[in-house]
């Protein structure tokens, strides 16, 4: 062995690296680091190079030459996007690196390749000492993060087409039995079978559900009222034969251009033996193509019942489902519910405050929570308030009474369309709740002064407070006292951190995930309480702290990162990691309500496929280092 | 020339203490069990850099060696010497770098006539060792490449492989050394796990190669 072989072996593996990046960017001292230490392999074609049975990976890879299959380990469900090739300079398996852990994907040379290896305390070392290698594995992790919410929009997308576009097959489109008639039957008896089962299209078919002809609602003024028609007679008398028809695997597309053609609201349609299948009107077409964002708001700006708002309201998640399934993400995604969400409360709060003539109040309607971050998911109850001034001469209790009742009414209202009644009564119909801006601060003080366990939970509610109508002075004054009061108490900061503290992300030691032992939902994780909550509870202590107005997480982790200097690609990896969460639970209530359970944030990690489990992963060990920062600057 | 100096070391009148003495420790250096798996069997490639390819008139300038131990390369197992100085001591050195490993050449009957002729020149002895030449393996294994006795140029280029400086004996030795990773690699995955059974297979196909 002698120095001067060594170094022109290392002087070959260094031509390598900077050929390619992130090698080529790569500090002088760092890049040599490497050269020194890595070690050349070879894998012959078809040869497993890495999976995750050889347990936690003890070196980086890098491909010298040569093609590596990555190909995902495990169930088949996630084949779809599963595989990727890796070719000269690529390297791997980068997460599970940073992780201690086995790799989750299994690496196969599909030619005969050669491979360096760098040992895994090399990799750490490297990290630390190469802010180029440290950016470019941070960038990595990000872009799994991406290529989840891709893998999650085609799986939306292809619900959506389905559910959605104008290509869905008209079976699809029916969903219930045709309400028909034989032949021979009396034109009473029909009218009578129509009007018993709510339908506007009446079919007359034989006893082998051929369709004869159909009789419409819009038939009967002309054929029976004005022409006096003998309603014994049978029924084939008054029908229109030769109904329009098409199969069921004709689009939704065709029935509309042959309802144009032919000015019919009604096809029926048949099934591959001619049969009657069913019946679909303008009007089931029409609801295809209605639900867009204009739309809906348009709708509930039109609204004034509450029929209408719950049409809007069922608008709101149809239009989730679509977007997600348009590759928004779930930051624009809750801000988009939570705007139309926004919409429609102000509008039942209108219709009410005109019913119980209250239209000059001077008050401020408040949303709290998850509502007041504008994180709203699909399954939120209901969190609000109410800020009211007494005008002079005024009876305050009179006052106060007849607010009351008009909360209620909203909050009843509210209920109807689908935001439950909050079980913890934070209601503007709640007494407690509905106060004027001076009962409000001496609330709020006496949180901040003595914050027990109670105050402590109610400042995660109330101080995530935002005006959704009315006066919005009010609330702007409401806030300005908050953070002048919370900024200096570091008395209450650090119960507020010791709180949201008592909350960790669920990585466990052995397993990946630690999951509920809750007897009913064995074997998952609550996505909100050991997962959103995390960022939620640290990013709200940051905003007080250092005085941002904002309410959601996300903005108050980014203004209050900045004031902090906390490097921006940092910041941003935490907010990823929130959002990622934050997806995952609209993904899972999306199913959920889709299958009429009720949505409850809760995932269980071996049902998610390998690459969303690795985000999963990254995203709670963001949430570890945003308590780990609190901890320290909170001494706990 | 005294005949008792072929057997006992350090009987050469001209070759220096030191060299002397590891030549007698490598002649009483233990053999390598040549049924191990390749995984466990440190072999070590040797490659010189002469002046011509004449083995009458060319003379040895440097003698490179990389060892491939568990199937991988580290840049710190291998040796670089030039016979300048001190020939004696350069190949004194080359001998306890490789000890009794599996010796790789490309081209033994080029390297290993050389370096045998040089040792017996400047050592007065000629090292016993396990000769393997890739010249011979690699067309045995990897047939849908080359399936003739091809120079080391095509080989590099069937496997894509490069080194930092060609004709330089580490240059060189890097390259071989990768192909004989590629070897190990597929002598593995079709059955051939040991030394002995490369050894073997090297000699059957020369035994063909006469016969045809």
């Amino acid at each position: 062995m002698n120095t001067q072989a060594a170094e022109m072996l290392q002087g070959a593996s260094l031509d390598f690296l900077r050929r390619h990046s992130p090698f080529d960017r790569m500090e002088a001292e760092a890049l040599g680091f490497v050269a020194e230490r890595l070690v050349l392999t070879f894998h012959a074609r078809d040869s497993v190079i890495l999976s995750p049975e050889m347990g936690q990976v003890r070196h980086l890879h890098i491909v010298q030459r040569g093609k590596v299959l990555a190909r995902q380990a495990g169930s088949v469900s996630v084949t779809e996007y599963s595989a990727m090739t890796l070719g000269p300079g690529e390297c791997f398996p980068i997460g599970a690196l940073s992780a201690h852990r086995p790799s989750t994907n299994t690496y196969i040379a599909v030619e005969d390749s050669f491979v360096f290896q760098l040992a895994a305390e090399d990799f750490m070392q490297l990290m630390e000492m190469s802010p180029v290698f440290h950016l470019f594995c941070t960038k990595y992790i990000a872009s799994l993060l991406n290529q989840s919410r891709e893998q999650l929009q085609s799986q939306f997308a292809q619900r959506a087409a389905e559910q959605q576009t104008m290509t869905t097959p008209l079976g699809q489109l029916v969903n219930r039995e045709p309400v028909y008639v034989t032949p021979e039957v009396s034109s009473r008896k029909a009218l009578e079978h129509m009007a018993q089962h709510r339908v506007g299209c009446l079919v007359i078919a034989d006893a082998e559900q051929r369709p004869k002809g159909i009789v419409t609602q819009s038939d009967l003024l002309e054929r029976v009222i004005l022409a006096g028609f003998d309603l014994e007679r049978p029924v084939t008398d008054l029908m229109t034969g030769s109904p329009h028809m098409l199969s069921a695997s004709a689009s939704a597309y065709d029935a509309a251009l042959e309802m144009a053609t032919h000015g019919v609201r009604h096809l029926l349609v048949l099934d591959g033996d001619r049969r009657l299948k069913g019946v679909v009107s303008e009007r089931d077409l029409f609801s295809l193509q209605r639900i867009g964002l204009r739309q809906i708001r348009a709708g509930i700006e039109n609204a004034d019942d509450l029929e209408a708002m719950q049409q809007a309201s069922r608008d709101i998640r149809q239009l989730a489902l679509n977007l997600i399934a348009q590759g928004i993400g779930s930051e624009q995604l809750t801000q988009f519910i939570s705007a139309l969400n926004d919409a429609l409360t102000r509008r039942l709060i209108e219709l009410q405050l005109e019913k119980h003539e209250l239209q000059e109040l001077d008050f401020c309607w408040l949303a709290f929570g998850s509502e007041g971050r504008h994180e709203q998911t699909l399954s939120t109850d209901q969190d609000n308030g109410i800020i009211y001034a007494v005008p002079e001469g005024a009876d305050r209790e009179t006052l106060k009474q007849q607010i009351l009742t008009f909360a209620r009414a909203v909050n009843e209202d509210l209920a109807a369309c689908g935001f439950p009644l909050c079980k913890g009564n934070i209601m503007g119909s709640n007494p407690e709740l509905c106060l004027t801006l001076e009962q409000w601060q001496r609330r709020f003080v006496a949180w901040i002064n003595e914050p027990d366990p109670q105050a402590l939970l109610n400042a995660t509610i109330f101080f995530d407070f935002r005006a959704l109508y009315g006066n919005e002075l009010w609330s702007d004054q409401l806030r300005t006292f908050l953070l002048s009061r919370a900024k200096d108490n570091s008395a209450f900061l650090r119960m507020m951190a010791g709180n949201a503290l008592s909350a960790q992300p669920p990585l466990g030691r052995i397993r990946d995930f630690v999951t509920d032992d809750d007897p009913v939902h064995p074997g998952t994780i609550d996505l909100k309480k050991v997962g959103a909550r995390l960022f939620v509870d640290v990013a709200r202590i940051l905003s007080l702290r250092t005085g941002v107005t904002a309410s959601s997480t996300v903005e108050r982790l980014r203004q209050a990162g900045r004031k902090l200097g906390i490097a921006a690609d940092e910041t941003s990896a935490v907010i990823e990691g929130f959002n990622f969460i934050q997806l995952l639970r609209l993904r899972s209530q999306h199913l959920d309500t889709e299958h009429d359970a009720p949505g409850d944030n809760r995932v269980n990690p071996d049902r998610l496929n390998e690459l969303d489990r690795r985000i999963l992963k990254e995203a709670f060990r963001q949430a570890r280092k945003l308590q780990t920062r609190l901890k320290l600057d909170y001494q706990l | 020339m005294n005949w008792l100096s072929r057997f006992v070391s350090g009987a050469h009148p001209e070759l220096p203490a030191a060299a002397a003495e590891k030549i007698a420790r490598w002649q009483e250096g233990e053999r390598p069990d040549p049924a191990l798996p390749h995984f466990e069997t440190r072999y070590v490639v040797i490659n010189t850099e002469a002046t011509g390819l004449n083995l009458d008139k060319d003379r040895l300038l440097a003698v490179a060696a990389i060892a491939i131990e568990g199937r991988s390369l580290k840049p710190t197992n291998a040796l670089y010497r030039t016979l300048e100085d001190d020939p004696a001591e350069a190949l004194a050195d080359l001998l306890e770098f490789a000890g009794h490993s599996p010796w790789v050449v490309f081209n033994a009957s080029f390297n290993r006539k050389l370096l045998e002729r040089v040792f017996e020149a400047r050592c007065d002895f000629e090292p016993e060792a396990t000769w393997m030449d890739l010249q011979w393996l690699l067309p045995a294994l990897f047939p849908e490449h080359h399936t003739g006795q091809m120079r080391l140029a095509d080989w590099m280029e069937s496997f894509e492989v490069e080194t930092f400086q060609r004709h330089h004996a580490l240059g060189d030795a890097y390259a071989i050394a990768q192909l004989l990773m590629a070897v190990l690699g597929r002598a593995h995955a079709s059955g051939a796990i040991t030394a002995r059974s490369l050894v073997e297979i090297e000699r059957s196909r020369r035994w063909n190669q006469r016969a045809v």
